[in-house]
């Protein structure tokens, strides 16, 4: 017996949002999306994804970390690997490692990847960090 | 060789009548007087280059006039002619300041080669009364530019401050006073290691401590500001170092701007990377065919690439246009005032389709008699495009979008009213800012990169003008832009 796994996209960009929706959705994943943090959370009030796709820039400059410190706060969801999409770190020569100055630990990201990125490089990502599509029950 | 005046004091008739004769005959200009009363007299009326004395005067002696030609300060020379030569009368007269002595008898040879040598004196203590006048005032000039130099350092906005060989301090500057939390006075011949102690200067005091004969330069930071260091050695001949000179600028202001300028430059990045990630996601999914080869069911997506490319070719047009505006600055006044109505004209003719498709109703209100706006008509032109752009953009359908224009004192007031989402209170102060843009689920649908009213901002400020906006969150918003009337 096996289910879908559930990824949840974290992102303002409604079209990026499509995208990847149709992306992973027919790469038999369900894809759950939110256009920012109050939406992702009301979401995630009775859903429990597989992975978390978080972007860092919406609201503002780091809503994304305060989202996922949100998301981390909670205790059913602590265990859900999160990934930050940052369209902004490697451009300006500053790159938010997960270590450096302890923002990776202070919202325990799994990973930080730059923007633009494609659907098969994101795909890596979450197949490597969910072990693929199929979850065995 | 320029002939004196030469005054002859002789009570004897013969002597005076004499002298007068050989000295008219070589071409001087005489005078003479019989007793000392007279010669006062004519040293009243005139002025005399060479005063010849007898001894013996009816009612003065000689070395009492002596003195009192002496005492009047003249620019004269004088010479004492007397039968009764001595060596003390010599003495007595050169005490008071005689220039010369000549013994009767005398020859006329005698007599005219004495004058002529008086005068040739004259003339030489002339010149050098003239060159000390000239040393004296290039001394004071030389004191003065001194002076000027000293005041022009004390009152550099930078800091500075000169270091001798003994490392002591020699000179500092108001600034450099100020800087270090001292006096000026109080920093004279002070040690230079005392006067930059402590961690903040420790680059100073290194750099201090080198026999290097290169200037150098490093960053320095003094609590909240940021400072430039600049240390210059001067060096003798053989290249050893007698002191430094030290320089500190305060560079706050222009680090400020260069932080500002990079994070506008980090937001223009996310604002190119958010549309190519987009792109790139739906070609992505196009062209892998995630949905079956029926290109129709990509033709949604598809269509939002090209808005999204459309977005980033409008963002990379706003970006020229304030790059454009911060290269020219201030333009000045065109020569021929605007006239606003022909280019309202135009805007509505530009928003008609796209207010037709929405229901908009486009009104504009001129009063009557309006002048011309000292504003270049592309300027006029593309505040209004933005304002009466935003007003359709942001509006309601069936809304209306009103331009309102009246002249306020020396300016004209251009109000865009429209009756659209409006802006929240607290987002208000911020709405000229560049890139901001509210973030409201009403909002979300309504593309734009938020540069377009930074734009009009600068565009008015830069002839002279000013923005205002007002809005009550739902119900509207109204842009006033106040921009000088064309003379």
């Amino acid at each position: 017996m096996s289910t879908t796994k559930k990824i949840l996209f974290v992102d303002d960009d409604r079209d990026f949002l499509s995208s990847q929706s149709i992306y992973f959705s027919t790469r038999g994943y369900e894809v759950l999306t939110a256009e920012g943090g109050e939406e992702a959370l009301k979401l995630l009030e009775k859903e429990v994804p597989d992975i978390i796709i978080l972007d860092l820039m919406m609201e503002h400059f780091d809503s994304g970390f305060t989202l996922g410190h949100q998301i981390r706060k909670i205790d059913r969801l602590k265990n859900v690997p999160m990934v930050m999409l940052s369209g902004v770190a490697s451009a300006t020569g500053r790159r938010f490692d997960r270590e450096e100055d302890g923002l990776g630990k202070w919202s325990k990201l799994d990973a930080f990847l730059d923007k633009p990125i494609t659907g098969k490089q994101l795909l890596k990502v979450i197949e490597e960090k969910t072990g693929g599509a199929e979850k065995a029950r | 060789m320029k002939k004196g005046r030469i005054l002859v004091i002789d009570d004897e008739y013969g002597i005076r009548t004499g002298v007068r004769q050989i000295l008219e005959l070589e071409g001087f200009t005489v005078e003479d007087a019989e007793t000392g009363k007279d010669a006062f007299a004519a040293m009243d009326r005139s002025t005399f280059d060479v005063i010849l004395i007898d001894y013996r005067l009816p009612d003065i002696d000689g070395l009492t006039l002596l003195q009192a030609i002496r005492s009047r300060e003249l620019d004269v020379m004088t010479c004492m002619i007397t039968a009764y030569a001595n060596i003390e009368t010599a003495i007595a007269a050169t005490r008071q300041g005689i220039d010369f002595f000549l013994p009767k008898p005398f020859s006329p040879d005698d007599l005219i080669g004495v004058v002529e040598t008086l005068l040739r004196h004259k003339a030489i203590r002339e010149e050098a009364e003239t060159l000390r006048l000239a040393h004296e005032a290039s001394l004071l000039e030389l004191a003065s530019e001194k002076s000027q130099t000293h005041s022009l350092v004390e009152n550099l906005r930078d800091a500075v401050l000169v270091i001798n060989r003994e490392k002591e301090v020699v000179l500092a500057n108001r600034a450099m006073a100020s800087l270090l939390g001292s006096d000026e006075g109080s920093l004279l011949r002070q040690p230079a290691a005392a006067v930059f102690a402590g961690e903040t200067f420790s680059r100073v005091r290194e750099t201090l401590g080198t026999s290097s004969l290169a200037r150098t330069v490093f960053d320095m930071e003094i609590g909240e500001r940021q400072y430039m260091v600049s240390i210059c050695p001067f060096h003798s001949d053989k290249r050893e170092v007698l002191g430094h000179i030290l320089t500190v600028s305060d560079i706050s202001e222009i680090r400020r701007l260069a932080m500002e300028k990079s994070r506008f430059i980090r937001t223009m990045i996310h604002e190119f990377r958010s549309p190519l990630g987009a792109i790139k996601g739906i070609l992505e999914v196009a062209l892998d065919k995630s949905m079956g080869g029926a290109l129709e069911s990509y033709l949604p997506l598809l269509d939002r690439a090209e808005k999204r490319l459309d977005g980033m070719v409008e963002l990379i047009g706003n970006l020229l246009s304030i790059s454009r505006i911060e290269m020219e600055g201030r333009t000045g006044a065109p020569a021929n005032p605007t006239d606003i109505a022909p280019v309202l004209a135009e805007i509505g003719e530009l928003y008609r389709e796209r207010a037709r498709t929405r229901n908009l109703t486009y009104e504009t209100e001129l009063e009557p008699g309006l002048p011309g706006i000292a504003v270049a008509v592309d300027d006029l032109r593309t505040i209004l495009t933005n304002l009466v752009g935003n007003a359709v953009k942001y509006n309601r359908d069936n809304g209306t979008v009103r331009v309102h224009v009246c002249r306020v004192n020396g300016d004209v007031r251009i109000d865009v009213v429209d009756t659209g989402l409006g802006i929240a209170t607290k987002n208000l102060p911020q709405i000229f800012d560049e890139f901001f843009r509210e973030k409201r689920p009403e909002t979300r649908q309504i593309e734009g990169n938020g540069l377009g009213l930074a734009i009009v901002k600068r565009l008015a400020e830069r002839s002279f003008g000013r923005v205002e906006a007002a809005s009550t969150e739902g119900a509207g918003s109204t842009f006033s832009i106040f921009l000088p009337a064309g003379s």
